[in-house]
């Protein structure tokens, strides 16, 4: 099949990058097309901690980052509000860690920008009682935390609202080219396994890890390292601000809350290349996530985990050391006619989450200058979908309406769009998730809206099935709405069935206690009383192709 | 307080082998700690469903040889099990419960979800199908409540579909109902059971009638009935055509109604049902259990010549697994488990897992093992026990049932 077409830019990876850039490309006017090889967030964007950085975190060993951090931090509080809770950090320091680095740390923040505000360690627990009480330093930093699922949502709509297309499991195999110039990419649905051809002038590698895979399809080499970091997430709130270690960056030391759950993290380790599809947390990460975790924060020993999962940081090789040992610090764009004398290609990686928008910036000014269009960048004052409303136009609707707590956790997950959210009678308002407090009107909303073919992209829309009972009970639920839509009884059971599979996947490393009650009331709902099973179960639409 | 018999645990093994002993004439108490596996029962007692790779239908009880020799089948033995569960469809009507089904062949019943799966007894208002004989429907009503969201048509049709059914869906809506939809939580199988009787009975059976017209059947979901047959039969004469029901998402209607069915009959035949406790210690000397301790009645000791436990598995707290250890919490017994958490499970949802098998150890009789050595009075029954996968084999009913039965016949000698 061919798209007759012609784009300007085509944008590869629906993590935060590639949506960013894709967002800012077609609000400079360029014919723009995203494209994206499962769902958006599948990759290391759906994989973190979801840390609203104020950079203070790299205060000490990265000031250039630390600067990049507090700036996008400051331009995320206004233009993705609903993607954020401004929940602030503290960094404490234990017996253990001395008070060296603390009083080097408050030093560095200051000249990154970074306000940080010395507490006594009493006052700490004070505003903080979840903290250990163990602690000799604390210091309060503008950290938060930030919906990194909401925000690639926004983006992804932002470019659909000024005029992108977007295209889910779809996986470039192959590009097009005319001598030496990158001309478009050849597809492969993850749906139906047809081809399809693309054409673009430019191209934007936005692919995280796995963008070393497409640069060498593209004839050039990039040498990225994947990392890959583990993290566990809890079944309630344990803290209500950041909690982070005051001392160099290591494993286990920041613990976020955000939503209904916190989660600790990250380990860090290099894995080969091959294994970046196959992200699984080892027992000795579990082990070591809880033994440094409850040093952080004691009640961790006795919250109940609910499951636990792993992201790839790409670490991108330094150019300019010939070795190709050296890692580059923060974003890395790379335009391969300079480089490599190949044409119509870009690759942009490194950086990180929180610097997702000045990466699609820097991106999109090259692909201007490419294309020989001079359009400002409007990214960082322009708000996101779902954030465009003021803090007054808040206030008089929570002052007219008293809002419910299933309306209330909407529009913590919609913002300004929770308007488009069907609530005509109470069948709409009936929810499917009591967990998560998902009503069908919003199921519904994201089938339609926001490029929903399967569960697990309704859960990354939604939070569906993320609670407690881990889709125990709504996972039925919400694939006799999502039939509805797909009109194939077959496909979508068997998109249940590897639903259930999905979150048995970062259940198991922590099958113990209150989980592995959980699990066995699963298994024998779906298995015994509804004859779920193997035969049944063919997982689709989540599995590369190469 | 002093008992011939205790039984640690209230669901359907230790009813069932509580309402024998009673019935034997025997001081009984039964401890429950409150819901148990009953909450989310289909309607539908499985026996054997699956051995050697295949789907059993004829003669379920002749492939128990093919089940591993310590299997609880296998050491009960066939004709022995015959015998026990040969009273089980007695013992529900006793109950008020009325079951098809035989011990020679399985049936199938209609999954939720649209599937067929071999069952040895079900609830005589819910389907189950002869395996080699044709549909006995050619067209159906899937008739859903409005905006209630744990009954799923379109899976049933396709299911159905596949033999030959054509199904009509339609939706019927009582204004009886409308108060459960101001909270977006309620609409729930149990709920709306609560309100469904008497003249809200003759109005969804007015309004079934209009949708299922000119068809063979209804199949709906089962929400009717939860303390009583009454609704039900007053709905099935109203309706033009036979209904059938289908099990729900828990809490299961069918499943509250045999829990409490059962607990009557426990209690009427002088049993004492002390609900909403949990055994916190025994006391186990020279290989007997002396007496227990309980959450409730604290340092006041229940004593009785007999015992058993019947406490689940996982699902049931019978079995606790923390980071590092699995434990038996109410008297410490031994167990049957695999050492490291990593040797719990399988990292395919679908594959038979290892933790699905865990339970206590016991000798051919079923008296567990304290520290080594066999509790001469003291039987474990149903879930709690080792040594099989009733989710894989289709069995855990069958299991709970015999060897409950099993304990209380050795018990009072009948």
């Amino acid at each position: 099949m061919e798209n007759t077409k012609d784009y300007d830019v085509i944008i590869i990876g629906g993590g935060a990058t590639g949506a960013g850039t894709a967002r800012d490309c077609a609000m400079r006017g360029l014919r723009t097309i995203l494209i994206e090889r499962l769902d958006f967030t599948a990759g290391a964007t759906g994989r973190n901690h979801g840390l609203l950085h104020s950079g203070a975190r790299y205060a000490h060993t990265d000031p250039e980052s630390a600067v990049e951090c507090i700036k996008e931090n400051i331009i995320l509080k206004r233009i993705a509000r609903h993607c954020i809770e401004e929940t602030g950090g503290l960094f404490v320091s234990l017996p253990e860690d001395g008070l060296d680095y603390h009083a080097a740390f408050i030093e560095d923040c200051r000249k990154a920008g970074i306000s940080a505000e010395e507490l006594d360690p009493t006052e700490a627990l004070r505003i903080e009682p979840s903290v250990n009480p163990a602690i000799i330093g604390a210091v309060k930093v503008p950290d938060g935390s930030i919906d990194p699922f909401r925000l690639t949502t926004a983006n992804v709509m932002a470019a659909r609202m000024n005029g992108a297309d977007i295209m889910t499991y779809q996986e470039v195999v192959g590009f097009l080219r005319e001598g030496t110039r990158i001309t478009g990419v050849r597809l492969r649905s993850h749906r139906d396994g047809q081809e399809r051809e693309i054409r673009g002038k430019v191209t934007i590698n936005a692919a995280g890890i796995w963008g070393h895979h497409l640069a060498r399809l593209a004839g050039v080499d990039i040498n990225m390292y994947p990392a890959k970091g583990s993290l566990l997430i809890f079944g309630h709130r344990i803290n209500n601000m950041v909690l982070n270690r005051c001392r160099k960056p290591g494993d286990a030391d920041i613990l976020v809350p955000g939503d209904t759950i916190c989660v600790i993290g990250t380990t860090s380790t290099r894995i080969p290349y091959d294994q970046i599809d196959n992200m699984e947390v080892t027992p000795a990460e579990v082990d070591l996530l809880l033994r440094e975790g409850t040093r952080l924060s004691p009640a961790m020993a006795w919250t109940r985990i609910l499951r636990a999962y792993a992201g790839v940081r790409p670490l991108v090789a330094d150019d300019s050391d010939p070795s190709g040992r050296s890692i580059s610090r923060g974003i890395v764009c790379l335009d391969h006619t300079k480089r490599d004398g190949l044409d119509g290609f870009i690759t942009i990686t490194g950086g990180k989450l929180m610097t997702y928008r000045l990466m699609a910036q820097e991106a999109t000014d090259l692909a201007c200058r490419k294309l020989g269009v001079d359009r400002k960048c409007e990214t960082a004052q322009v708000p996101l979908p779902g954030s465009d409303n003021t803090d007054d136009d808040r206030r008089r609707r929570a002052h007219i309406i008293e809002l419910s707590t299933e309306q209330k956790a909407a529009e913590e997950r919609h913002g300004s769009l929770t308007g488009r959210i069907a609530s005509n009678d109470d069948a709409e308002d009936a929810l499917v998730c009591e967990c998560e407090q998902v009503s069908v009107g919003e199921v519904n909303f994201a089938i339609e809206e926001l490029h929903v073919h399967n569960l697990v992209n309704l859960r990354r829309r939604t939070r569906m099935g993320m609670g407690t009972c881990q889709g125990e009970l709504c996972a039925c639920r919400a694939a006799g709405l999502l039939e509805r839509h797909e009109k194939c009884a077959r496909r979508t059971l068997n998109d249940l069935a590897s639903f259930l599979d999905e979150r048995w996947h970062g259940m198991y490393p922590v099958c113990w206690g209150e989980t592995l009650v959980e699990i066995q009331f699963t298994s024998w709902l779906y298995e015994g009383v509804c004859g779920l099973d193997t035969d049944t179960a063919s997982p689709i639409g989540e599995q590369p192709l190469h | 307080m002093k008992f011939d018999t205790i039984i640690i645990g209230g669901g359907l093994s230790g009813l069932a082998s509580g309402i024998e002993c009673a019935r034997a004439g025997q001081r009984t108490a039964i401890i429950s700690a409150g819901q148990s596996a009953l909450h989310f029962w289909s309607g539908s007692f499985e026996l054997l469903g699956q051995a050697g790779g295949e789907t059993v239908i004829t003669d379920p009880l002749s492939h128990i040889r093919q089940l591993d020799a310590d299997h609880p089948y296998r050491v009960i033995g066939a004709d022995r099990l015959r015998a026990l569960l040969g009273r089980v469809p007695g013992l529900l009507a006793d109950a008020g419960l009325k079951v098809s089904g035989s011990l020679d062949a399985n049936h199938l019943r209609l999954t939720p979800l649209g599937f067929m799966k071999p069952a040895w007894l079900t609830l005589s208002d819910y389907i189950a199908l002869d395996a080699d004989a044709p549909m006995p429907w050619k067209k159906v009503a899937l008739v859903n409540i409005y905006s209630y969201l744990d009954f799923y048509p379109r899976f049933l049709a396709a299911g159905l579909a596949k033999k030959g059914v054509k199904c009509h869906m339609g939706t019927v809506n009582i204004p009886q109902l409308d108060i459960l939809r101001r909270s977006t939580t309620e609409m729930r199988a149990t709920n709306m059971s609560r309100f469904l009787t008497n003249e809200a009975v003759d109005d969804l059976a007015f309004k079934i009638n209009e949708v299922a017209a000119g068809c063979d059947a209804v199949i709906m979901p089962a929400i009717l009935g939860i303390f009583s047959d009454e609704p039900v039969e007053r709905l099935r004469r109203a309706v033009k055509c036979p209904v059938w029901f289908i099990p729900t998402t828990p809490a299961s209607v069918p499943g509250v109604r045999c829990q409490l069915s059962l607990r009557d009959l426990f209690i009427r035949l002088g049993g004492e049902f002390l609900p909403g406790d949990t055994v916190k210690r025994g006391e186990i000397t020279d290989g007997r259990l002396r007496r227990i301790f309980t959450v409730n009645l604290g340092d006041m000791p229940l004593e009785a010549d007999n015992f058993v436990i019947s406490t689940g598995s996982f699902f049931g707290h019978g079995l606790i697994a923390d980071m590092e250890h699995i434990y038996e919490p109410a008297l410490g017994l031994d167990l049957n488990v695999s050492k490291g958490r990593t040797a719990w499970y399988d990292k395919d949802f679908y594959a038979p897992q290892p933790y699905m098998t865990f339970g206590v150890v016991t000798d051919e009789d079923f008296h567990p093992s304290f520290h080594g050595r066999t509790v001469g009075n003291l039987y474990a029954t149903g879930a709690l026990l080792a040594g099989f996968n009733a989710l894989k084999e289709g069995s855990g009913a069958g299991i709970t049932l015999a060897t409950a039965l099993h304990a209380a016949s050795r018990i009072t000698g009948v």
